[in-house]
């Protein structure tokens, strides 16, 4: 079944391919939150079982050739909330979110991003999905989801472009309410920039080195205390079990020195730490730097800013950024 | 027991009968068992224990035993929930008459302060006649919980209807869920430990370590002369063998000061400053006040130390640090002294509470500061100055140390044995002005009057 076209954001036209259910989310009905973790099949996985034959890092037949984005976008219809109370409120522990029948926005990430993951395991997805860097996010939650709410989530990859270690790319997911009109907006929209390392473009200008204008550490406004658990809490309730997240031995493999934390796991802590001001509509935005090692302390600095919040995560005994953002209503 | 409750049925068609107005709270005295530092004499006492001495020895400082008072309160921040009644526990454990009604209340650090507002109104409305605050904790005796973990699944297990769910509850027990989870003093929004949030509040107003060396300095010396000359003699009774307050260091200096290592705000951008010393160590022990109204006073042939004025509490927006945690006492002082009619100079005695030395310092300078007076205060332009030699006279909590909710009872009956001294001395009335900041960001303060 195909849906109307759809177009990206450089106007790309899509193909609009309907997938029977969100990867996973069956699942997730049938053994509540135990089963959680199987909401996605994890960005490290080569393949994703509900979606046909994905490809893993090994497929090099792009190596050398033009690199090209699927022209498909991914579309569930019908994805009902109802059942989702325990594994909400779960995460939303788990985030220091309040525990409610409202859903925050790292949580629609959760719900949605599983449908970009099965983008970039296609088999013409040019990228390797294994060790690719998420580089920054931006959403937009544009009103309050609340559980029970009838959601269609559609994602696809676009804007192939540059950077200076590879090439990145844009994943993004939409989330409407089902039976929302065509030129009715997505109530949620997220765009995951990731890099592929050592990845290059044809006839692509030379991307100068950003510099880094010296950082100078804020006064913080909070702490966490990250247990070395950190990235399985996370990856259980998020279905992302990337191996760099769930232990030490697992994350030397891919060249950290312990685990990692999610960097959305960072994101939507602080999003959740900006509280109630930020209101049922905002903007949250996050770019990561040094990744955060398990077990590990991170100071925080929210602040208010003229129209909203910005947040920094950083390691005060090393004086590392790990992340930044904002967070603003709309 | 006198009683002033004049309450009639209400006429028919008329309005019931009121309480007599307002009137005046005095404080007849205090008690307190010495504070010991965590983990050394009263390492196996537990709240009730101590907070049942410090009564005790109140009830037989002033012959109460036997007697119905109307009300005791107070509290612990540190409490198991098996310690639900803590208060009136203690009381049917006291000698004094067990139809006196208690309850327990909790305001962190201002737990002891808020009980003694609340015993002082309930006098001035006419709704008793007598009355006990308090407080009591201890870190030697926590409370320890479990996981959230093994929690939920103990609780999961224990509503489970067949065997078959409770084992499946219970198999979901991980290795790691049997960590016990030791009470921490980290703010629960923010992760920060009171330590670090008052570093970064310290950062913000710039204040030295050799000030706050120096206030920590003063205290000892202070407290140290206050035990010398025997002022505490009829505010303090000995429990298990401590007989003063064994964190005091009367030979303590600048120098050993300042060859401590800062142990807050070291992943800060500034040097630190917050060590051991001038930071309050924790603390175990419990204190009660015995207030009354003047005529329960005077009926029981009690004397009167001060009058109870009036209080104020405030609470600042500290969690993304517009203001810093411990700054709401700053917010308070001049809301309060505006109702009573007061200002700085009005005041013989400050008792700001010590949970750092930076605090009262930071406390100092937002009151002398112009802009913040006028943007975060309100006020025309800065607060005042405070004149040093009228801060912690008779030492504080650096000194004495600082059992959570024992402490406003501590400074109650402090600041209202030292108005008392001081009007006796000069035969001109003098006040006290008590300030503590607690955790969550509150802050309660009151007046205190000579009379």
């Amino acid at each position: 079944m195909t849906a109307e076209p759809l177009r990206t954001s450089d106007g790309t036209a899509l193909r609009v391919e309907t997938q029977p259910s969100l990867p996973g989310l069956g699942g997730l009905y049938a053994r509540g939150a135990a089963a959680s973790g199987r909401i996605a099949a994890g960005r490290a996985l080569p393949a994703l079982p509900v979606i046909g034959a994905g490809r893993s890092a090994s497929d090099t037949e792009h190596d050398g050739g033009p690199l090209t984005l699927p022209d498909v976008a991914y579309r569930v219809a019908g994805v009902t909330t109802t059942g989702l109370a325990r594994h909400l409120h779960e995460y939303q522990r788990l985030l220091h979110e309040p525990v409610a029948d409202v859903l925050p926005a790292g949580y629609l990430h959760v719900l949605a991003f599983p449908l970009a993951t099965a983008v970039m395991v296609r088999g013409d997805f040019p990228l390797p999905l294994l060790g690719m860097v998420h580089l920054r996010n931006a959403v937009e939650l544009r009103g309050p989801v609340r559980m029970g709410d009838v959601l269609e989530v559609r994602a696809w990859a676009e804007n192939l472009r540059p950077h200076r270690r590879g090439v990145q790319v844009d994943l993004v997911a939409e989330i409407r309410r089902d039976g929302a009109g065509p030129e009715e907006r997505a109530v949620w929209r997220g765009v995951s920039t990731y890099l592929a390392k050592g990845f290059s473009l044809p006839d692509a200008p030379a991307v100068d080195d950003e510099s880094r204008p010296e950082w100078h550490l804020p006064l913080p406004t909070g702490r966490w205390a990250l247990g070395p658990g950190t990235g399985r809490a996370y990856g259980a309730v998020s279905g992302d079990r990337n191996p760099i997240h769930l232990s030490a031995l697992s994350a030397k493999a891919f060249g950290f020195p312990r685990a990692i934390a999610h960097g959305m796991y960072t994101a939507a802590r602080a999003l959740a730490d900006v509280g109630h001001q930020r209101g049922d509509a905002y903007r949250w935005t996050v770019e990561f730097g040094k990744p955060v090692l398990l077990p590990g302390t991170v100071d925080l600095a929210v602040t208010q800013e003229e129209d909203g919040f910005a947040y920094v995560g950083w390691n005060g005994r090393r004086r590392q950024k790990h992340f930044s953002g904002t967070v603003t209503p709309l | 027991m006198a009683t002033r409750q004049k309450t009639s049925a209400p006429a028919a068609g008329g309005t019931a009968a009121q309480p007599q107005g307002v009137r005046d709270a005095v404080i007849v005295g205090g008690n307190r068992i010495p504070f010991s530092r965590a983990g050394k004499r009263y390492a196996d006492a537990s709240n009730q224990e101590m907070f049942t001495a410090a009564l005790e020895g109140l009830v037989a400082r002033f012959g109460l035993q036997g007697e119905r008072l109307g009300e005791v309160v107070g509290g612990a921040v540190l409490k198991h929930s098996r310690d639900f009644n803590l208060i009136r526990e203690s009381v049917l454990g006291s000698s004094l008459s067990p139809a006196t009604p208690a309850f327990d209340l909790q305001q962190a650090c201002a737990t002891g302060l808020e009980a003694t507002i609340n015993i002082a109104n309930k006098i001035r409305l006419g709704q008793i006649e007598s009355g006990v605050a308090g407080g009591s904790d201890t870190v030697s005796d926590a409370p320890i919980a479990v996981s959230e973990g093994l929690r939920r699944a103990l609780l999961e297990a224990q509503h489970a209807k067949t065997w078959q769910a409770r084992a499946k509850a219970l198999a979901a027990i991980r290795p790691g869920d049997l960590k016990p989870l030791v009470p921490a003093t980290d703010e629960p929004r923010t992760g920060l430990s009171m330590g670090e949030h008052q570093a970064v509040t310290t950062a913000r107003w710039g204040i030295a370590r050799e000030a706050q060396d120096e206030v920590a300095l003063a205290s000892h010396q202070h407290l140290a002369a206050a035990w010398e000359s025997g002022f505490f003699d009829d505010l303090v009774t000995p429990f298990r063998g401590v007989t003063r307050d064994d964190n005091l260091r009367a030979d303590t200096s600048l120098e050993k000061l300042a060859s401590l290592k800062p142990v807050f705000g070291r992943s800060l951008e500034t040097t630190p400053t917050m060590t051991a010393g001038n930071s309050t160590p924790l603390t175990d022990g419990a204190s009660t006040v015995l207030l009354g109204s003047r005529e329960w006073a005077e009926s029981h042939d009690l004397p009167v130390l001060a009058r109870f004025v009036d209080a104020e509490t405030a609470a600042v927006d500290f969690v993304h640090g517009h203001e810093g945690l411990l700054m709401a006492p700053v917010h308070a002082v001049p809301r309060l002294l505006a109702r009573t009619g007061l200002t700085l100079d009005d005041i013989d005695f400050f008792e700001i509470h010590e949970a750092f030395a930076s605090t009262v310092l930071t406390t100092l300078a937002a009151w002398e500061d112009p802009d913040y007076c006028r943007d975060e205060l309100g006020l025309d332009g800065a607060f005042g100055t405070v004149d040093r030699a009228k801060i912690n006279v008779n030492g504080s909590s650096l000194a004495a140390g600082h059992p959570f909710a024992a402490t406003g009872g501590r400074i109650v009956a402090t600041a209202a044995k030292l108005v008392a001294q001081r009007a006796a001395e000069t035969g001109r009335p003098a006040r006290a002005l008590i300030s503590v900041c607690a955790a969550g960001g509150l802050g309660a303060t009151a007046v205190v009057e000579s009379v």
